[in-house]
């Protein structure tokens, strides 16, 4: 809401919600899987990112560098502008935090449940130690809080100005 | 203030001043003045509080009203003449007895006279106080040095120096039945969100409480409903630069008179780790200070929790940081080794608030030398563990809001049992309840970890770079500013 006077803001209005969301994405997607990058690290998870970008598909050293985790969070930040997308063409109108900690919730059980014969790298469920669950879905969680959380605010705030 | 009665000034001296004596007791106060003069063959009765009038000025006052009394030859009333003759910039007339006592106690001189139904009000007081000197919590290196104080109307002549703008408004209101505070809501008119100041309003009038007696805490408890959140809700400040800044940015102040610390809303949770001293420095050198204070505060929360976690699982640790972890056996678990040696320096800090200074160097002598070493020596503590809590105490020394720095050593604590019980789960765990609790708090409407969450990207980056003043084109839109335009 800062960049311009309020006025401006409704010449086109969707469309500026709408590029915030994809600017929320984009961090929410950056910042998130940098800190799941940390947890990798310090074995919290045993996955990253890039296990999941990199490691399904390629054989080679490289995928195991930190040139390839961070290339993945940046992938991760790109493949978030579609969450953003989703979030916002269906609960943008929700307020609070409960429905971004759903969505996040949602995400990381389509992620681990739904997805996981596109990641050969990726053990099964049951495979994963239990702290790799926790760790996963708390970093899921907190991703779907910021952009949900974000994305609704951003909304709400545009129908006050506009109001 | 509503006063429940209002009783009128009567013609007669006497009903009045029985009225006085019952209300006040004249006579049971030894701080309470009453003098008799006879004016012009009238009888006059003068009240007032003696802390709280410059005895020079009454004795002007009182030597002027004998002057009068010794010329006959006019035609006015001697209401008339004193009301005119009083040498005083501030002079009122009033007709209700409740505001005679109200203001007599604030420190005016009440002027009754026999056979009129209005008594004079002279504005003479004269609080004791100090002079501004720099605060103690928010001192900088350049700048200016002074303070708000405990007079309220100083602290509006500190703002009113900084900012000459015709919009700025300090609205004055009372509250408290026996206290009968002054509170001074300051906002720009044309900037501030009038939903804001109005709510803020509402919720002052609506106090019902005999006496402020902590004064802005007491007030903040009953505008922002702090509930069971150890988070400070709204930000103090005792520096008038700093206040000025955040009333051009669009948010409200909330003074209150006998504190020197004002009040800023709306605040979040980014406003608690700036200080003064990053926009004193070139915008490079205030980032990198921010950059290292948000450090510290990470650090203040985050790193004991992570070191214990490492320490009870060394398998989690990369191969380069292998060393990390104490080398000798110890005979009590680090857990509650970090737990005594953290709550210890908690006492230490709570001891040393109140201990006079010759003997807190005493104090730190023992702490430091006697307890520290010698835990080590008899092997009760491993070295590193007083490392770590050391370390962590600095990073709270380095939070700017002493309120927030509690808050987070709170939140330390608790993480670290959360991290002993349940390993990493509960560290995860642990992080994603700070951030969501603090996501979920809302002071006056405001999301507390705004701009980071909901997230504002230009906000953002305000706060991880500290920008010059010319790239500040526009206010915050946090505060919800009728006129978003700073700068051409």
């Amino acid at each position: 809401m800062a960049d311009k006077p309020k006025e401006q803001h409704q010449q086109e209005p969707q469309q500026s919600v709408f590029g915030k969301a994809l600017g929320i994405g984009f961090t929410g997607g950056i910042l998130w899987s940098a800190l799941g990058v940390f947890t990798y690290y310090f074995h919290f998870s045993e996955l990253s990112a890039a296990s999941f970008l990199f490691r399904s598909y390629l054989q080679t050293d490289w995928t195991g560098t930190w040139l390839a985790e961070v290339l993945a969070v940046l992938i991760v930040g790109v493949i978030s502008l579609v969450s953003a997308m989703l979030y916002y063409f269906t609960l943008k109108k929700q307020q609070g935090i409960w429905p971004g900690l759903v969505f996040g919730l949602v995400l990381w059980a389509v992620v681990f449940f739904v997805l996981t014969p596109l990641f050969p790298a990726i053990p099964t469920f049951t495979e994963m130690t239990s702290d790799t669950w926790v760790t996963t879905a708390c970093l899921f969680i907190l991703y779907g809080v910021f952009i949900g959380y974000s994305i609704s605010y951003e909304y709400e705030e545009f129908n006050q100005s506009a109001n | 203030m509503p006063t429940d009665t209002n009783t009128p000034i009567v013609m007669k001296l006497d009903q009045n001043r029985r009225f006085m004596q019952d209300r006040i007791g004249v006579d049971q106060s030894f701080d309470i003045g009453f003098r008799t003069l006879h004016i012009l063959d009238k009888e006059v009765n003068v009240y007032y509080v003696t802390g709280l009038c410059e005895t020079p000025i009454i004795v002007e006052l009182m030597r002027q009203l004998f002057e009068i009394g010794t010329e006959t030859n006019e035609k006015k009333t001697v209401f008339q003449r004193i009301k005119n003759d009083i040498p005083h910039q501030q002079v009122e007339a009033v007709d209700s007895m409740e505001t005679c006592i109200t203001q007599l106690l604030s420190g005016l001189i009440v002027i009754f006279i026999d056979g009129e139904t209005e008594a004079l009000i002279v504005d003479v007081r004269s609080y004791p106080g100090r002079t501004p000197e720099e605060p103690d919590t928010e001192k900088v290196i350049r700048g200016s040095r002074d303070g708000y104080t405990e007079n309220i109307i100083e602290n509006t002549a500190l703002t009113r120096r900084r900012i000459r703008d015709e919009r700025l408004r300090n609205e004055i209101m009372q509250v408290g039945e026996r206290s009968k505070t002054d509170i001074c809501i300051s906002y720009i008119q044309d900037v501030a969100d009038p939903g804001l100041v109005e709510r803020l309003k509402k919720e002052i009038q609506s106090i019902d409480v005999d006496g402020l007696s902590m004064a802005d805490k007491t007030l903040e408890e009953y505008i922002v409903h702090q509930g069971y959140t150890p988070f400070p809700l709204v930000r103090y400040t005792e520096r008038p630069d700093v206040a000025a800044s955040h009333l051009f940015e669009g948010h409200v102040i909330v003074m209150v008179d006998t504190s020197p610390s004002v009040i800023i809303t709306p605040t979040t949770y980014f406003h608690h780790v700036q200080h003064a001293e990053e926009f004193r420095q070139s915008p490079i050198v205030g980032t990198f200070v921010r950059w290292v204070r948000f450090f510290g505060i990470l650090s203040s929360v985050f790193l004991l929790p992570l070191w214990i976690l490492f320490v009870m699982q060394p398998d989690l640790l990369p191969e380069a940081l292998s060393f990390i972890g104490p080398n000798e056996e110890s005979t009590i678990p680090v857990v509650i080794q970090i737990l005594i040696a953290d709550l210890g320096l908690e006492m230490l800090r709570i001891a040393a608030i109140h201990t006079p200074t010759p003997l807190s160097t005493a104090m730190g002598l023992i702490a430091a030398v006697l307890i520290g070493q010698i835990a080590i020596d008899v092997g009760m503590f491993v070295p590193e563990v007083i490392l770590y809590v050391a370390v962590s105490a600095i990073g709270s020394y380095a939070t700017p809001s002493y309120e927030l720095s509690i808050a987070n050593k709170m939140s330390r604590v608790t993480l670290v049992i959360l991290v002993a019980i349940l390993g990493v789960k509960g560290f995860m765990i642990g992080m994603a309840f700070y951030i969501l609790l603090l996501a979920r708090i809302r002071s006056l409407n405001t999301p507390y970890l705004w701009p980071f969450l909901p997230f504002n990207a230009k906000a953002a980056s305000q706060i991880v770079l500290r920008m010059s003043m010319p790239m500040l084109k526009v206010r915050p839109s946090i505060t919800n500013p009728q006129n978003n335009q700073r700068q051409k």
